[in-house]
């Protein structure tokens, strides 16, 4: 993809590289998100997806090209982005209130409103019940939940997600796609999300790129109207787009 | 519940064995006295009052001597896992200094600070010091990476992810490494009264050798295990 990025970009990746040693893994990636847009990548194991994710983190610096988030160079990570890892990465001997509270303990004193904030989010992924457990008393599923409200807790202006959703099963998976929709068409977050599940991106995002050893290969943009419904997901719209992807993802190297 | 009882019994049969084996035997009881004489001398001696100060005195130690070295290795750890620089510069020579036996250090401390309880407290604090330091130098560099990942990307301070993150990660092993300086920290104390200690378990049981009283000796090392 070499297309330009449009001004009103809020990340704009341009020609980005990043690898360890001679090996490139993210390979002249250029990428733009508009303010408030929800876009999926969707790619292989090991094509590079957590490395680009990391690099619009400012996890990682590039080694080549820049990461701009609102016109601003990327020089490290940042409060306003929230960042959901692969594994869920609770604190062990944090309660699961309290590793959703994390984010802000680290800045600041916490108020009782803050405990509420954090119930409010914990009753959202459906742990209200779970609050004071341990994490280590808790599926691997209920874990990434945690992980996912401790992200939202900050209300960040972009979050980035890293396959969330993975461990869950397909029912508890499809409910969190729509909690997750509808609190992003509230609160005008820029999301960036990493699923290796073609219909999860198409049922998400406005746009979804195909990454394929560490380049971008193929982008299609989802026109499904909004809200959108379970219903959708047997539509014949909704199943054209998947064998589309699908069919660039075979075509990809 | 079961293996405690069993546990007791082994015991019970044991103390019999060897009163068994004294008597039979008829082993000098200079050598190995009988428990029942064991129990005896050692009634005596809290009966008496002989033993309690010497008991408060070794505690002491004990307690003084793990808590200074405790917190220095502790201490030290936690700047060597922190400072990588100081960690090459000094890590080496601290391993290699753990080979000097300490308790042959004895003589010197009393040179140095004179008979009482600061030479043992300063071998006892030197013994544990060790344990400490390698298990929070190990528990610090351990935390996983995937962690300490989190923490940057919430932006906290080195001193947070040292506080909030690396020392709860790491308290496991520290802890264990707080256990063994206990068991050492008794040795310590016991066998540095050995050496220029008046009073304490440790002397006592010096005192008893002199006077040829099995009896008291074996029961102040009971004393000491327990
Ligand atoms: N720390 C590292 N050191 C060396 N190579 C790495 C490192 N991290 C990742 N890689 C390599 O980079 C490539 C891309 O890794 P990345 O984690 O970005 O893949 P991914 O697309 O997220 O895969 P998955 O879907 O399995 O999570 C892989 O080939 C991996 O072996
Ligand atoms: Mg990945």
């Amino acid at each position: 993809m070499s297309t330009e990025a449009p001004p009103d970009a809020f990340v704009a990746i341009e020609a980005v590289d990043f690898g360890y040693g001679a090996e490139a893994i993210v390979d002249a990636v250029d990428w733009a998100i508009p303010r408030g847009a929800f876009h999926c990548l969707v790619g292989r194991s090991g094509s590079g997806k957590t490395t680009l994710l990391k690099l619009a983190a400012g996890l990682l610096a590039p080694q080549r090209g820049l990461v701009r988030i609102d016109g601003v160079p990327l020089d490290g990570p940042g409060p306003r982005i929230g960042f959901v890892f692969q594994q869920p990465t609770l604190l062990d001997w944090l309660s699961v209130l309290d590793n959703v509270l994390l984010p802000l303990s680290l800045k600041r004193s916490l108020q009782e409103a803050d405990r509420e904030t954090a119930r409010a989010l914990l009753e959202r992924v459906g742990l209200s019940a779970f609050a004071a457990r341990h994490p280590a008393q808790l599926s691997g599923g209920q874990q990434s939940r945690v992980a996912v409200a401790r992200a939202l807790i900050t209300q960040p202006a972009l979050l980035l997600l890293d396959e969330p959703f993975a461990a869950l099963d397909a029912l508890t998976r499809e409910e969190l796609q729509d909690d997750l929709a509808a609190l992003w068409a509230l609160q005008a977050t820029t999301v960036l999300f990493v699923t290796h599940d073609i219909g999860e991106a198409v049922y998400l995002a406005d746009r979804v790129a195909i990454m394929a050893g560490g380049k971008l290969h193929h982008d299609l943009a989802i026109d499904l109207p909004r809200p959108r419904s379970r219903a959708m997901r047997y539509g014949p719209a909704f199943n054209a787009l998947c064998r589309e992807l699908r069919q660039a993802m075979d075509a990809a190297p | 519940m079961r293996e405690r009882l069993a546990s007791a019994l082994l015991l019970v049969a044991l103390l019999a064995g060897w009163e068994a084996w004294c008597r039979l035997g008829r082993v000098p009881a200079l050598i190995v006295p009988a428990p029942s004489s064991v129990f005896a001398t050692l009634w005596g001696e809290i009966a008496s009052g002989r033993l309690l100060p010497h008991l408060a005195v070794t505690a002491t130690e004990m307690t003084l001597g793990l808590a200074l070295g405790c917190a220095v290795g502790l201490a030290t750890g936690v700047l060597l896992a922190e400072a990588p620089v100081l960690r090459r510069l000094l890590h080496p020579y601290i391993v290699a200094s753990q080979v000097v036996p300490k308790l042959a250090l004895g003589p010197l401390f009393i040179i140095w600070f004179g008979f009482g309880l600061t030479p043992t407290i300063v071998i006892t604090a030197l013994i544990c010091f060790f344990p400490l330091m390698e298990n929070t130098l190990t528990g610090l560099s351990q935390v996983d990476s995937g962690r300490r990942e989190l923490f940057r990307m919430l932006g906290a301070s080195r001193l947070q992810t040292l506080l909030r993150l690396k020392l709860p990660g790491a308290l496991p092993v520290i802890l264990a490494g707080f256990r063994v300086a206990v068991v050492l920290a008794l040795v310590g104390a016991v066998v540095g009264e050995f050496i220029g200690g008046r009073a304490g378990l440790g002397a006592s049981i010096i005192a008893a050798q002199s006077v040829m009283d099995s009896s008291l000796m074996f029961g102040g090392c009971c004393c000491a295990t327990i």
